[in-house]
């Protein structure tokens, strides 16, 4: 979904940012922020009270459609927010799947709380740091086996997305990737959020707009 | 509410908020979250003779009040807009007004777009954009005096139907361009297109849009749009539709002073899709609140 501050007042920042539904708890919409630039620190800012423009959700997310019994995520960084929402939602989707979350992170100081993120998925994560401050030490693909697991769901920095698509593609692992890109509307009018995919059966390349047709693409749909 | 109604290219506007080209789709991206045909209209996406990808990414980035975007025309073309988008505009907008952007780098390309469309039904005209700052060229017809006079007599003789020519801001005087078009034969002008810019990633010592550089839009941009729109409006009879960001009613109100007869919101609809029904119940309150009756009464009514 997109969040923003509305036109009045020249808001700061100008733009609304994308953001990915981190949870939903009662009715209300949780996100998870990592403070970046003024987008998100106004986010994180935010006092109860305050309003922000909500506008979603918007274009394509993780599919479990093929009935997978064993789902493993593959989150880098803040790339941990859909995959939040994601084990609770795919136990009523599928209850007989497994969910296995890995989440990678650069230090112990940029780890969401283990706790808080058991409390709102229902498991235990996996946990990196490329200097082993927390969990296991190194980076999230370094011992990356796919062996049994039915689809492979990944969000994060691009050069991890894209050690994920190989190994998936090796192992011949179902993959779903959601990229990131600059985006103004979120509505796929402004075509500025574009990313290069190509048609797994035509080989015909052309740019899809993440906003819409992403932000989630399969792995044979990217051409990295 | 106040009627906003009015009567430009021999057609009727329900009220003078139009959706600028390139901002808006084709109007279906909209129609979720707001009635599109309860708009003055829409301008579509600019439309050229083939199929375009664009330029590479990154192609948007945030600017102080503002934004740049360095799309490069990407569009379905001509045989694409007629086959995958004509047919739900003729089907929902049957109120909105809708006036197809035609881009292009030869008079043949330009032609060709009309003369591909003339036959088709449910849109008005044609806004011919000879103004993009995004691709090589493209604002060759519109910094070219003699090079816009052929262009625009072209597409006179071509077609029939209300022809709009939108006008870039970078050139020394604007007017000049605005009466090169009347003399040739146009309907009507749009003022402003996007200013050339750049932003620079002082980190990477790069340029934040992969093509360097890009058109600036937004709220920084105002002032400027309402001075072209002023100018234009000053030195020829044609109806000019006012552009350049527009996010409230204000702002509008200003282009309707200015001398604008329509007016175009871009950006600003990135930044709050409701902000064009917001506009017009603004105009409709103001309107109401000073006692104008119609909204023609506003149109140049600028104080000396
Ligand atoms: C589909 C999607 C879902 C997202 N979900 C989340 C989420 O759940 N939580 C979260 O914290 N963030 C999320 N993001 C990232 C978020 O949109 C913002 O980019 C981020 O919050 C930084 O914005 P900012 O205004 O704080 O920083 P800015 O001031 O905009 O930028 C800080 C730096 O990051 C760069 N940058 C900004 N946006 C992007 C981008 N989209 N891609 C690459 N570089 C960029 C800028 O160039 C600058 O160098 C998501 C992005 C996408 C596309
Ligand atoms: C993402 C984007 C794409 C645009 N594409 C076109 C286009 O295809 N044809 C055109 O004539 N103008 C195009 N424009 C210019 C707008 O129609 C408008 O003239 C300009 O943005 C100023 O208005 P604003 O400040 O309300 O956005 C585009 C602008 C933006 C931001």
């Amino acid at each position: 979904m997109m969040v923003g501050y509305g036109s009045e007042g020249y808001a700061v920042p100008f733009l609304p940012r994308p953001n990915s539904v981190a949870a939903t708890i009662d009715g209300s919409v949780g996100l998870l922020i990592r403070i970046f630039g003024e987008g998100s620190r106004r986010l994180a800012q935010l006092d109860a009270g305050d309003s922000v423009l909500l506008l979603g959700p918007l274009g394509v997310g993780f599919d479990l459609g093929q009935a997978p019994r064993k789902v493993l995520c593959v989150a880098g960084g803040v790339g941990l927010a859909p995959f939040i929402l994601l084990p609770r939602w795919a136990r009523e989707a599928l209850p007989d799947a497994e969910v296995h979350v890995l989440y990678g992170e650069r230090d112990a100081a940029a780890v969401f709380d283990a706790g808080k993120l058991r409390e709102l998925t229902g498991i235990d994560a996996e946990i990196w740091t490329e200097d082993g401050s927390l969990g296991r030490k190194g980076r999230i693909t370094d011992g990356l086996e796919l062996g049994d697991i039915d689809l492979v769901l990944a969000c994060g920095p691009t050069p991890m997305l894209k050690a994920v698509r190989e190994l998936a593609l090796d192992s011949g692992t179902a993959c779903q990737l959601a990229v990131e890109e600059h985006m103004a509307c979120g509505m796929g009018t402004c075509i500025g959020c574009i990313v290069e995919t190509v048609d797994p059966t035509t080989g015909e390349q052309r740019y899809a707009r993440a906003c819409i047709e992403g932000p989630v693409f399969r792995a044979e749909q990217l051409p990295w | 509410m106040v009627d906003l109604s009015l009567q430009v290219f021999g057609a009727t506007f329900q009220n003078p908020i139009l959706l600028a080209s390139g901002t808006c789709g084709y109007g279906q991206e909209y129609s979720g979250v707001i009635d599109v045909d309860a708009l003055g209209g829409i301008v579509t996406k600019a439309v050229t003779p083939k199929r375009r990808r664009g330029n590479l990414p990154t192609r948007i980035t945030e600017t102080p009040a503002g934004m740049i975007n360095s799309i490069g025309l990407a569009n379905v073309g001509l045989e694409g807009f007629k086959r995958e988008k004509l047919p739900w505009i003729q089907e929902n907008l049957r109120s909105a007004q809708v006036l197809v952007n035609v881009a292009g780098w030869t008079v043949e390309d330009f032609v060709g777009v009309v003369e591909g469309l003339n036959e088709e039904v449910g849109f008005l005209g044609y806004e011919i954009n000879v103004s993009c700052p995004n691709v090589k060229g493209g604002t060759l017809f519109g910094t070219d005096e003699k090079a816009l006079a052929v262009l625009v007599k072209a597409l006179r003789e071509s077609t029939s139907r209300p022809l709009i020519i939108k006008l870039t801001p970078n050139v020394p005087d604007i007017g000049v361009f605005a009466e090169i078009c009347e003399a040739n034969g146009a309907d009507g002008l749009s003022t402003i297109n996007t200013f050339p810019g750049m932003v620079i990633d002082v980190d990477t010592r790069r340029a934040v849009i992969g093509n360097e550089t890009g058109g600036v839009s937004g709220p920084a941009i105002l002032p400027m749009g309402v001075y072209a729109t002023r100018v234009a409006a000053t030195r020829v009879d044609l109806p000019v539709i006012g552009i350049g960001g527009v996010r409230n009613a204000k702002d509008a109100l200003q282009y309707l002073l200015a001398g604008a007869s329509l007016i175009q919101i871009g950006t600003a609809m990135f930044v709050d899709p409701f902000t064009a029904p917001e506009v017009v119940a603004g105009i409709s309150e103001f309107c109401e609140k000073h006692g104008v009756g119609e909204i023609s009464e506003l149109i140049g009514a600028l104080e000396a």
